[in-house]
């Protein structure tokens, strides 16, 4: 079993270190962004990118000139001449600060000269709280709309359930964040219409989550309500829930001891590995809601060619959903005994 | 052979049989079986039947063959520009019937806007576009206001000088005389407004036009009770001059000091029309408006100190507005060139003759002619253009026959949001299915060749899916979009270079579910090829379900498009989703129907595809043919 886990893990590693390897070289191939502003701000910014090694600076004395990407004057009266350093050799300085100094490099456009590293996580608990309460509100309403729905199989009650589930998780996520957004925030004016900054009071912080948790919510509630429908529906047609019928139980001890347990074997890794994915958060609410979360930080970082920022928060990303999958795999060993993977014949 | 059976019946006689106590039940030669009454049924009618029980999957059929036959003819048959902004019709609220019917008729509600007196309507809006006010209320205010009225004239006494005293006086000089019989008549506010002052004392005294004292009116005083003067009364010659109200602080007071007045007024018995209308202008019936004056104009009052207004009343309306007839409505003072009369003119919708100028102007055709009314002729002689003023009916300028609807209002641009949407799904649709399309050819052959060759052929390709699919769509788009530029190709292609993945991985289910069956071993046995197993036995059988499971890939690629535009990836000089969605995203709060009219046909669109492939899943369902 550990040898199973670990090869799976190992695995996972090096698909993420050739996604993100691949990401990188492709990013990199692209024209490079210039920073606005006036000389000065542009000579440090070079110089940032010079100390990372995806730069080079000569002054007017030492160079040629060739294909510089840029140029301008210091304060001091030097003109500079700026070159990019080929995409590979960027590669390899990029891969050498990581390996051998866990350096993932400094943010050079969103917050000038500070690591990476720390701005992901100063982002991360905004994105983690709001998915949280977001799990901790779906997880029960999905699996307590899917136990209904599935006990009254055919019924109104299931018909009304269902129909409502198709109906919700085929409308697209930014529909449904835009149009609460226009009725509770806009129309009747009970919550705010941006996510409220830390000077907010706390009531008004309070009030910041409940949008962006509903609009989360929304689509794993239904999600869940299908899974454990469908699962339930299918142990209910099984045939030792009709012997645990003939020997004796009553319905409600057959559903609860019997139906329930074995329904939500592929129900609970899929929970797990789904609490894990809402790590990433959701771009799009992120960003039209305002939350200064890590999805906003990726799109603001891919904007701005933040190239530092955008690769930890790619890293994070493809880390998570490729741990997610591992972790669902194994937790089918874990919680259904039958299941025995990577175990010999 | 002799025949010697006998027959015995069940009392053990014998019976008698001869042939006469027989006849043919066949007399033909041959013998047929009769046929089935019964048609018999292929594998897509049986599909077709099933489907078709499906209530919910044959509904979500034909919305989406509704709104696909839309997009078709809506951008065909609807006339409305969408290329050439048309600021004259920008933000129509959604109309489907006629104005004032109340619902979805293009009219919205307005609330707390100043009412202003000076064109009669709420300040910032047509007076004629204004369908029902719906409620009115005074708010009194601390400042004066163009669209106020009333109010207390506050004179603050702010730099006491040289003088000891301020003054307010009026500007215009008046001639009193002993005949005309000029009264004043003060009132002045009983209590404070404010804690912080108190009353000045006052003096009030009349100058004549070299500023020299003529008479003390009233002298220092903190009596703030009505005051009423006849000034002739008071004066010995004939004066040309003006009042003047000194003003100081109560002695020992700490506090500022004030005047309030509530009304200032002049009065006189002389018929003398110049002077009452100038008696008029001066006196501060309404201090808003006296605030307001200039120092050129007549009743203008000037002030050593501080003059400002207190409890000005403003009035707030609430009301339906109709921004069709204030946008495209009637006109009034619009200037037009010559060459546009002259078009209506050779139209035979007018009568105008340049040279005679206004007094000519008639209309022929009231139903074509834009042109109610020319107020002005104007001629530049430099350039030697002509141009009228006059009041036209808008829309017909603009070339509409009749007052124009728009279904679904209109955007910041004017495009017709109802034309903007079809056109957009016609994009998306387009796009999707072409997406659809490659991906699908593509994901069917990599999903076969990996299913039915297995091993480390299908380990290696699976590991190919697993890194490419690794890889952030968001970043296969952006590079995709930077590298190749924002059109519809490069996004086709960005969607296709990860979308054939799922196809490829349901395939590759369906080969591993069919590759040991017996047909397959027979055909291999009787020497078939591998492209031929593929092609001619394995892939046709699980086609049904592959196709059927991979049409959800059309409204998850819309659902792409839209989402990449969100995060202003979008496409660039093409109506889609996304671009109408997310371009109306900042209008959210004040016009909301630009965004819920694209919305509902997005969520009709996805809700609708996803019925039908659910439906058409379990009707293609080969586990499930002949059920029911």
């Amino acid at each position: 079993m550990w040898k199973y886990v670990l090869k799976r893990i190992g695995l996972a590693l090096i698909t993420a270190f050739i996604i993100l390897s691949i990401s990188f070289l492709l990013i990199k191939l692209l024209p490079p962004s210039l920073p606005l502003g006036n000389d000065d701000t542009r000579y440090a910014y070079y110089v940032i990118q010079e100390n990372l090694g995806f730069m080079q600076l000569f002054s007017f004395e030492n160079v040629q000139l060739g294909n510089y990407i840029d140029r301008g004057k210091t304060s001091s009266g030097t003109v500079f001449y700026c070159y990019e350093v080929p995409a590979f050799t960027q590669y390899i300085r990029w891969l050498t600060n990581i390996v051998t100094r866990w350096d993932w490099g400094v943010s050079t456009y969103i917050n000038p000269n500070n690591p990476a590293m720390l701005i992901i996580a100063s982002k991360l608990p905004t994105t983690i709280s709001v998915n949280v309460f977001s799990v901790i509100f779906s997880v029960p309403l999905g699996i307590i709309l899917g136990v209904i729905a599935a006990l009254k199989k055919n019924k109104p009650t299931d018909h009304i359930i269902s129909t409502s589930i198709m109906i919700f998780i085929s409308i697209p996520s930014f529909v449904m964040i835009t149009v609460l957004m226009s009725i509770l925030c806009y129309t009747l004016g009970w919550l705010p219409t941006q996510w409220p900054g830390l000077s907010a009071s706390t009531a008004e912080r309070v009030k910041g989550y409940i949008l962006p948790v509903i609009c989360l919510s929304f689509g794993s509630i239904c999600g869940y309500a299908r899974f454990t429908r469908a699962e339930l529906c299918e142990v209910m047609a099984s045939d030792y829930l009709l012997l645990a019928r003939t020997k004796g139980l009553s319905k409600r001890q057959a559903i609860t001891r019997h139906a329930l347990r074995n329904a939500m074997v592929p129900i609970v890794p899929s929970i797990l590995s789904e609490i894990i994915g809402l790590l990433g958060g959701s771009m799009i609410l992120e960003k039209l809601y305002g939350i200064p979360g890590i999805g906003k930080l990726y799109v603001q970082s891919l904007n701005a060619k933040d190239y530092n920022v955008l690769f930890v928060d790619m890293a994070l990303f493809t880390m998570i959903g490729l741990i997610a999958g591992v972790f669902l795999d194994i937790s089918y060993g874990f919680i259904d005994p039958r299941i025995r993977m990577g175990a010999k014949k | 052979m002799e025949n010697n059976k006998k027959i015995f019946d069940a009392q053990g006689n014998e019976v008698k049989l001869s042939s006469a106590d027989f006849e043919f039940c066949q007399v033909d030669k041959k013998i047929h079986d009769t046929k089935f009454e019964t048609k018999a049924t292929t594998f897509a009618k049986d599909a077709f039947k099933r489907f078709c029980k499906n209530k919910s999957s044959v509904v979500g059929a034909f919305i989406i063959g509704f709104l696909v036959l839309l997009s078709v003819f809506v951008p065909v048959f609807n006339k409305h520009d969408i290329e050439k902004p048309n600021i004259a019709q920008r933000f129509l609220e959604p109309k489907l019937f006629e104005t004032g019917t109340g619902f979805w008729d293009g009219t919205k509600e307005v609330k707390n806007i100043p009412y202003n007196p000076n064109t009669d309507a709420p300040a910032g809006y047509a007076k004629n576009a204004v369908v029902e006010v719906i409620a009115t209320r005074e708010v009194l205010a601390n400042n004066y206001s163009e669209y106020a009225h009333g109010g207390t004239y506050v004179y603050e006494l702010d730099d006491l000088g040289t003088r000891g005293y301020e003054y307010l006086q009026h500007v215009s000089k008046i001639q009193f005389t002993k005949d005309n019989d000029i009264s004043l008549n003060i009132e002045f506010a009983d209590q404070v407004h404010n804690d912080e002052y108190e009353f000045a004392q006052y003096q009030i005294e009349l100058l004549d036009s070299m500023s020299q004292r003529v008479a003390i009116l009233k002298d220092w005083s903190t009596d703030y009770a009505d005051v009423s003067i006849n000034i002739s009364e008071q004066i010995t010659k004939n004066v040309k001059g003006f009042i003047r109200i000194n003003a100081k602080p109560v002695d020992g007071s700490t506090k500022k000091s004030v005047v309030l007045i509530e009304n200032l007024e002049y009065k006189t018995t002389s018929e003398d029309e110049e002077l009452v209308a100038l008696l008029e202008e001066i006196s501060i019936t309404d201090a808003n408006a006296t605030k307001q004056l200039g120092t050129k104009d007549v009743g203008y009052w000037n002030s050593t100190g501080v003059t400002t207004v207190i409890n000005v009343v403003l009035t707030y309306m609430d009301f339906i507005y109709d921004p069709y007839e204030a946008q495209l409505g009637y006109k009034k003072d619009f200037v037009i060139g010559k060459s546009i009369i002259q078009k209506y003119i050779d139209n035979g919708w007018m009568e105008y003759d340049f040279e005679e100028g206004v007094e000519s102007f008639k209309v022929l055709d009231e139903e074509n002619c834009p042109i109610l009314a020319i107020t002005k002729q104007t001629e530049n002689q430099d350039l030697g253009t002509i141009n009228l003023v006059c009041d036209v009916t808008y829309y017909k300028y603009l070339g509409y026959k009749k007052m124009p609807k728009f279904f679904m209002g209109t955007n910041a641009s004017g495009y017709d949001l109802l034309k903007q949407c079809f056109v957009g799904l016609r994009t998306s649709l387009l796009l999707s299915i072409v997406t659809f399309a490659v991906c699908f050819t593509i994901g069917l052959v990599w999903g076969s060749i990996s299913g039915y060759f297995g091993g480390n052929v299908d380990l290696a390709m699976e590991r190919f899916c697993d890194i490419l699919g690794g890889v952030p769509w968001i970043v296969v788009m952006t590079l995709a979009i930077v590298l190749m530029g924002n059109n519809l190709v490069t996004f086709a292609m960005a969607l296709c270079l990860t979308g054939w993945m799922g196809t490829a991985a349901r395939t590759r289910t369906q080969f591993y579910r069919f590759k040991g069956r017996e047909y397959v071993l027979s055909s291999r046995t009787l020497g078939a090829s591998d492209g031929r197993l593929i092609f001619k036995h394995i892939l046709p059988n699980a086609l049904g379900t592959l196709v059927t499971s991979s049409v959800l890939m059309i409204p998850s690629t819309i659902f792409s498009e839209a989402s990449l535009a969100y995060l202003q990836l979008g496409l660039q000089g093409v109506q889609s989703f996304g671009t109408i969605l997310s371009d109306h995203q900042q209008y959210l709060g004040s016009y909301p129907f630009l965004i819920l009219f694209p919305a509902l046909i997005i969520s009709l669109i996805m809700i609708s595809f996803n019925l039908f492939g659910n439906g058409l899943r379990d009707a293609l369902n080969p586990s499930l043919k002949g059920s029911d």
